[in-house]
């Protein structure tokens, strides 16, 4: 990590440490107060929009580790992610389990669905892992739709709210906290994971596996590692779609569309990087809500002279437009351009 | 040698300059933040969501333009909702469930008073939202399960199980004249529209004397054929093919259906109301369509009901390429509907309570307004609509339609769909 000048580290824990300096820690400070004063500031509408972030940034956090860490490219994000939302739903539902267990479970059965899935890495990659990944998507949608008696089938089924200690979290406001909360956590868990021996690893293999495999790694191992980890996020990130942002799961709420807007976040956020998701996901979702929930209605209200109703057509064209513009103007992710704009705050106002 | 003057900027001073250029910059604009807000007409606020965009377009459009429309209709001529003008917060979902959620916030934070949706699987995105703050939602189409059991969201029709059981009823009068029970295969889309038909099926048919022959077909939005599983039903040899879906997969299974020769005999085609209108008969053709029946809530471009007129007028005043589409009278009835309901309120609790929005003026419109709806006959363009505790569908009427020389005429009158008490059933929410 660059430093300010001046700043020594004297022992391996210094070296280690996240936040080093004042500044960082002021930074963090400041970062937790605005987050936890969010809801003095915001309505419900704004609330539930970064919740969908939130929830999203602790999915994207695992299909990082998986594709941007450990280079296992997946498109089924949004499978494993319903995994995790009908295992958690159905636990508690029906077995009545505590949420924070269902939750587990919701994770480990997901980490465990995307050890099924990811065995064809051993002998796949890039494109052809790519397309198996695709495959897990319409099969696990498959059989969640398939196993009606269990799943509620294309109907759905209803979702009680997270409770814990018998706080029962239905106002916006509490599921903000909560999901908050374990998004903190899960950002934390995948930043320290990323610079453990596990997550050296996983560079490895990204970097070149057959090098990996030579200097020891265990391929088989670390690339089911990957996606167990990559998925117990998703599986963790579906437990809250279920019991804090539907109340009700449906097939239809698990498209292929948002697999493939996973790998957008990822790679417009900036790959391999802590950060980039979390830049990702907040760009993608605001981007969404902005276009067609802000723009189109004040587009419709300010050209009346075109027939009503015009004005939605225009929210897919903007959507991909900006997507593509931002891939070609800055293709390694905003990650990549945080870094540039702290590297030159911090030589300001020399250039180098 | 010319001196030259570089100015000494420090961070620090570089975060003190642009920490009270930000301040000032907050403070001066309080004024207009202030004046911006403050000067705002007496409104009604209605929330709508459409999904305009995505999947379901063809559909969505249709029905956010007939809501607009009618919005405008009763701000013009009706002089808006008890003096007050009626303000539509419209937003499209883009069939995306998380943006439904947001939508219903947005419609909360917005002081809306209700909201309209117009697709089942958008509306068990937001009901639990709703349901949760006791914000009243009004589905134009739905599935039992978003108001089974009955909590804050109505039906303003009659739900996609009600139409095989109105279907039924009127098969086995006018139509069945065969030994024993006749048979139903069923086509379902793979979503709630679909399976809503199902739950009608599994409730009522052993009680009428149908049977349901297995398994069920299943078929997705997108599909482009449909072959080998109507194959599978020929073999099955059915008295009924039911086509629970929305017009483009019905059209494909109607073509498919008529390329196999199976309509030939006494088998008779018939789909829910998601699909029985003209663009079923656009995509499949007149041809093709000749003779299926089908189920729909809402009278007919060709009735001459007293509300006719003006959606004829509107219509082809501002969105002609929807003129036919029965859709497009569904929505306009969700806005008459949802804006009665608000002049009742009004009547009841008077306007300011309602300006306030929130939880009481939420619980006001649907205990004074939805709940208070009587046989309120919606300009004639669909059937009556009244609440009966228990039972959130607000018009439990439909008319059986036919395709005859490529029109959608209809061949009864209303017929009521009973009250199926679905959270009775241990099946109810399961495949």
């Amino acid at each position: 990590m660059n430093l300010p000048a001046g700043i020594r580290n004297y022992s391996y824990a210094q070296d280690m440490a996240i936040f080093r300096t004042r500044t960082q820690w002021v930074m963090l400070g400041l970062l937790l107060v605005l987050l936890i004063t969010v809801p003095l500031l915001f309505g419900n509408y704004w609330l539930s929009i970064f919740n969908i972030i939130a929830i999203t940034i602790i999915g994207a956090m695992g299909l990082n580790l998986l594709t941007g860490y450990c280079g296992q490219l997946s498109i089924g994000h949004a499978g494993f992610i319903a995994v995790g939302a009908y295992t958690s739903a159905i636990l508690t539902g029906q077995y009545e389990v505590p949420f924070l267990l269902g939750m587990l479970g919701g994770g480990l059965m997901a980490g465990l669905t995307g050890v099924l899935f990811g065995l064809p890495s051993l002998r796949v990659k890039g494109f052809y892992l790519a397309i198996s990944t695709i495959a897990a998507q319409f099969i696990i949608m498959w059989v969640i739709s398939q196993w009606g008696s269990v799943t509620g089938g294309f109907v759905g089924i209803s979702v009680p709210a997270a409770e814990i200690f018998g706080y029962r979290f239905t106002s916006p406001l509490s599921k903000y906290y909560l999901i908050l909360a374990i998004c903190v956590i899960a950002v934390f868990v995948a930043k320290n994971l990323a610079r453990t021996r596990q997550g050296r690893a996983f560079v490895a293999v990204r970097d070149n596996d057959l090098a990996a495999q030579v200097m020891g790694i265990n391929l088989f191992r670390y690339k089911l590692l990957a996606f167990f980890t990559g998925c117990f996020f998703a599986g963790i990130s579906g437990a809250l779609l279920a019991h804090c942002y539907y109340g009700f799961l449906n097939p239809e709420f698990f498209s292929f569309k948002e697999s493939i807007l996973y790998v957008g976040m990822i790679i417009i956020g900036g790959l391999g990087t802590t950060v980039g998701p979390i830049f990702g996901v907040v760009f993608i979702r605001l981007l969404e809500r902005l276009i067609s929930l802000e723009l189109v209605p004040f587009l419709e209200s300010t050209i009346t002279v075109l027939p009503s109703g015009w004005a939605s057509g225009v929210t897919p064209m903007l959507f991909g437009l900006v997507i593509v513009l931002f891939l070609i103007i800055e293709p390694r992710g905003l990650a990549h351009r945080w870094q540039l704009f702290k590297n030159s705050y911090r030589l300001w106002p020399f250039s180098y | 040698m010319e001196n030259h003057y570089y100015p000494c900027i420090t961070r620090r001073g570089f975060l003190k300059g642009t920490g009270m250029a930000s301040l000032v910059l907050f403070i001066g604009g309080i004024p207009f933040l202030v004046s911006a807000c403050g000067d705002q007409k007496e409104t009604i606020r209605l929330g709508l969501s459409t999904p305009s965009t995505g999947a379901a377009a063809e559909k969505g459009q249709v029905l956010e333009h007939g809501n607009k429309d009618a919005i405008r209709y009763i701000n013009e001529e009706k002089g808006g909702v008890a003096g007050y003008e009626v303000e539509l917060v419209w937003m499209d979902n883009g069939y995306n469930a998380s943006s439904m959620v947001n939508n219903v916030n947005k419609f909360m934070d917005s002081k809306c008073l209700t909201f309209g949706c117009s697709s089942s699987a958008m509306m068990t995105a937001a009901m639990t939202v709703a349901n949760q703050n006791g914000f009243t939602g009004l589905a134009v189409y739905g599935a039992p399960v978003i108001y089974r059991p009955p909590q804050h969201i109505y039906g303003q029709m009659p739900d996609y199980g009600d139409d095989f059981v109105v279907f039924a009823q009127y098969y086995k009068d006018n139509l069945w004249n065969g030994q024993g029970k006749p048979t139903v295969a069923m086509h379902l889309l793979n979503n709630s529209t679909g399976y809503g038909a199902h739950d009608g099926a599994k409730a009522k048919a052993a009680e009428m004397g149908f049977e349901i022959l297995e398994p069920v077909f299943e078929h997705t939005a997108s599909t482009t054929s449909e072959t080998t599983s109507l194959n599978s039903i020929r073999a099955l040899n059915p008295d009924i093919l039911y086509i629970a879906s929305t017009p483009k997969p019905s059209s494909v299974i109607i073509k498919n259906a008529r390329e196999l020769g199976m309509t030939g005999g006494d088998m008779v085609i018939a789909c829910g109301h998601a699909g029985m209108t003209k663009a079923l008969v656009d995509l499949a053709g007149a041809d093709v369509c000749e003779g299926v029946y089908g189920l729909f809530p809402t009278v007919n471009w060709d009735d001459e009901a007293p509300g006719m007129a003006k959606v004829k007028e509107y219509c082809q005043k501002y969105h002609s390429s929807d003129y036919g589409n029965m859709d497009y009278i569904a929505s306009w009835c969700q806005s008459l509907i949802m804006a009665k309901a608000a002049e009742l309120a009004v009547g009841a609790v008077g306007y300011e309570t309602l300006a306030r929005g929130g939880a009481d003026a939420w619980k006001a419109y649907e205990d004074y307004g939805i709940k208070a709806l009587d046989n309120y006959d919606v300009e004639g363009l669909q059937g009556p609509v009244s609440y009966t505790p228990g039972d959130n569908r607000m018009s439990k009427s439909l008319r059986v339609f036919q395709v005859q020389n490529g029109n959608i005429n209809p061949v009864t009158d209303w017929i009521e769909a009973p009250v199926i008490e679905y959270e009775k059933f241990d099946w109810f929410g399961k495949k």
